[in-house]
């Protein structure tokens, strides 16, 4: 496995795009400190923003804080090094606030639209979903949990045993039993990998199939996702490419060894779930239906459309 | 009361102790047992004496497995022409030898025959889906291969226990191209899949299909998509049962299945749900191929009908099966 394989698997096993983009903001921050010159330190953060952003290409929020750094980047000129080094950290350290706050004033707006007595359907791991429901709680309310186990990558498991060490009543499932359970929950709660133009919500692999059930059985579909995840690009026709693991990546090595060199698989790690099946997105900013990301993007970024630079321009520009 | 013949109560009990699986198998060693006990018959050579004593059977023969759909299946069959037979005690036992016997050709040809029929429905470039491990599914893609058609087929790896990878493994030395994909992945594969085909475990005289768990969405993204969808199904998966009200229970299995069993005593708070099947509404299937020829779903009844009619003593016979209520998910 290469480096940015192996980085990629990483990404996307181990945590929600929240955590990854921490994961990665963290690392930055430790660049940020011990780079020398202001060329440097220019060079080896534009190179390791280039391999976060392709390690995890569908994250809205990892493109969105890494551009605002990497613009930061291209207006250091005359700037003393430790100055320099300074300014970048408390950018890096505002955005890694900025996340963890944003997703505390989501869930405490989720949990308030969660009435006492529900059970909630929620698929793989979102840091923002658990925020939620475990606000729920804090609010006094009894709530019981579903969970599907999320395969390829499995992360069900770890919601289950976080949400579980909190006192909530969990049920695990396997995904394809998610039609079969959703008579018995009312509503459906997911996160976000990022959200689209047309209010399209790229997530973990699943999640259209559990909201097409969802909208069948007409129970209502709540995405948990700071503004921070709606992505730019595709306001100019960007279209967000899902990536695929390779079999080895997620077969044990037995496993591996029994299905022969020859197995093929596709093991895509999101899916794009349409607006029509989302009742709302819960942000920082409030409640708003999928088709008003417009409205959240002019009144984030100022304007509409945005005005935003491009961060492939960007990255050429700082390492060129 | 006259005895029941060694060689039926042999069967019976291998029935029972499962030493005879698999809904086929079990299903002609029923009407195997029919057989036998008509033709081991030593009672009173009177015609009303015999039916007496084959209804007895029968009763016998179904409550050893009273949850297998297949076995009441076979048993009504054959008892169905016993009831409309008329004549003397020799023509009943010939009737009766005659019904078991067409019923283990039939089923004996029942897969072969699926696919052939189920091939002619797919056409050569196509991409086909299918859920779970069905011999009757396999049947259908592998006859078309084998007409010369160049398929392409998605094949989901289905869990908890990965049925899937049995029919990657036939498919691909059957010469398919087949690709295996997560079972959360169906809905994003379905734009690029021209038709569905799955199995059945049993289908009820509404034309529901109890089908392993995750074949309800497969088949509701196959609606979304507007791609259509078949079932392959051999006569005996049909349930006599259902005719008469009777519901079907949903396995539910352990949790070993689906989470490690060191995971689960760290997290003894989760709890675990694991059917082993899910419900397919009839709206949602575009035709049920048996080796009788192509149904349309809501047509299950008149098959039911047909196979093993409709009467007091096929209800008692059926409702043996009722007897040993469980509780659990119903459809």
């Amino acid at each position: 496995m290469t480096d940015l394989a192996g980085r990629m698997v990483q990404l996307y096993r181990i945590m929600g795009s929240t955590e990854a983009a921490d994961y990665a903001l963290r690392e930055a921050l430790g660049i940020i400190k011990t780079a020398g010159s202001i060329d440097e330190l220019r060079k080896k953060l534009a190179s390791f923003a280039a391999d976060v952003i392709k390690a995890r290409p569908t994250s809205a929020l990892m493109l969105n804080t890494f551009r605002d750094i990497l613009m930061a980047l291209t207006n250091l000129e005359g700037v003393e090094p430790a100055e320099a080094r300074r300014l970048l950290a408390e950018k890096v350290e505002s955005w890694i606030a900025r996340a963890r706050e944003s997703v505390e004033k989501l869930a405490e707006i989720g949990a308030r639209r969660i009435p006492d007595e529900t059970r909630i359907l929620t698929h793989s791991y979102s840091y923002s979903v658990v925020r939620t429901l475990e606000k729920c709680v804090a609010q006094g309310k009894r709530i019981e949990v579903v969970v599907t186990e999320s395969r390829p990558t499995g992360e069900g498991l770890a919601t289950a045993e976080t949400l579980s060490s909190k006192g909530i009543p969990v049920t695990l499932i396997v995904d394809s039993a998610a039609r079969f359970i959703m008579k018995d929950v009312d509503l459906v709660l997911m996160g976000a990998e990022a959200i689209a133009a047309n209010g399209a919500v790229v997530n973990k692999v699943g999640s259209s199939l559990i909201a097409l059930a969802a909208h069948e059985a007409r129970r209502r579909v709540f995405i948990a996702a700071g503004t921070y995840k709606f992505s730019v690009e595709t306001v100019f026709g960007e279209l967000v490419e899902i990536p695929s693991l390779p079999p080895r990546a997620v077969l044990s090595p037995e496993e591996a060894e029994k299905l022969g060199d020859d197995y093929k698989a596709w093991f895509p790690l999101m899916d794009v779930t349409p607006p029509e099946y989302i009742d709302a997105i819960i942000t920082e900013m409030g409640m708003v239906a999928p088709e008003a990301v417009p409205l959240v993007l002019r009144e984030l970024y100022g304007s509409w459309p945005p005005r935003l630079p491009d961060i492939d321009e960007l990255l050429e520009r700082l390492s060129g | 009361m006259t005895q029941l013949p060694p060689e039926v109560v042999r069967i019976a009990e291998d029935i029972k102790e499962m030493r005879i699986r698999g809904a086929g198998r079990i299903a002609r060693a029923g009407a195997e047992a029919l057989k036998l006990a008509a033709q081991k018959y030593r009672g009173s050579p009177s015609p009303e004496d015999f039916r007496r004593y084959m209804e007895r059977v029968a009763h016998y023969v179904v409550s050893t497995r009273p949850t297998a759909v297949s076995l009441p299946n076979a048993v009504s069959f054959v008892m169905k022409r016993l009831r409309e037979a008329e004549g003397s005690f020799r023509e009943l036992v010939a009737t009766v030898v005659a019904a078991a016997d067409e019923f283990i050709e039939t089923s004996l040809r029942a897969v072969e025959t699926i696919g052939r029929i189920g091939a002619r429905m797919i056409k050569d470039g196509e991409t086909i889906l299918t859920h779970c491990h069905s011999t009757a599914a396999v049947s259908v893609l592998v006859a078309a291969r084998k007409m010369g058609k160049e398929i392409k087929v998605y094949t989901t790896e289905t869990r908890p226990k990965f049925q899937g990878r049995i029919t990657y493994r036939q498919l691909a030395e059957a010469g398919v191209n087949a690709t295996q994909i997560p079972d959360s992945a169906v809905r994003s594969v379905m734009k690029r899949v021209d038709k569905v085909v799955v199995g059945a475990d049993t289908i009820t005289s509404d034309g529901a299909l109890i089908n392993k768990v995750g074949t309800s969405q497969v088949a509701l993204a196959a609606h979304e998509a507007r791609v259509r969808l078949f079932v392959a199904a051999e006569t005996y998966k049909f349930s006599p049962a259902s005719v008469h009200g009777v519901p079907v229970l949903i396995e539910e299995r352990p949790p070993e299945e689906v989470a490690p069993r060191k995971w689960l005593e760290r997290n003894p708070g989760v709890k675990v749900r694991n059917p082993a099947f899910d419900v397919t509404p009839p709206e949602y299937i575009d035709a049920i191929i048996t080796e009788l020829g192509v149904i349309p779903p809501k047509a299950a009844a008149m098959v039911l009908r047909e196979l093993f009619g409709y009467s007091a003593e096929a209800e008692k016979l059926v409702l043996v099966a009722v007897e040993h209520d469980e509780a659990g998910v119903y459809y």
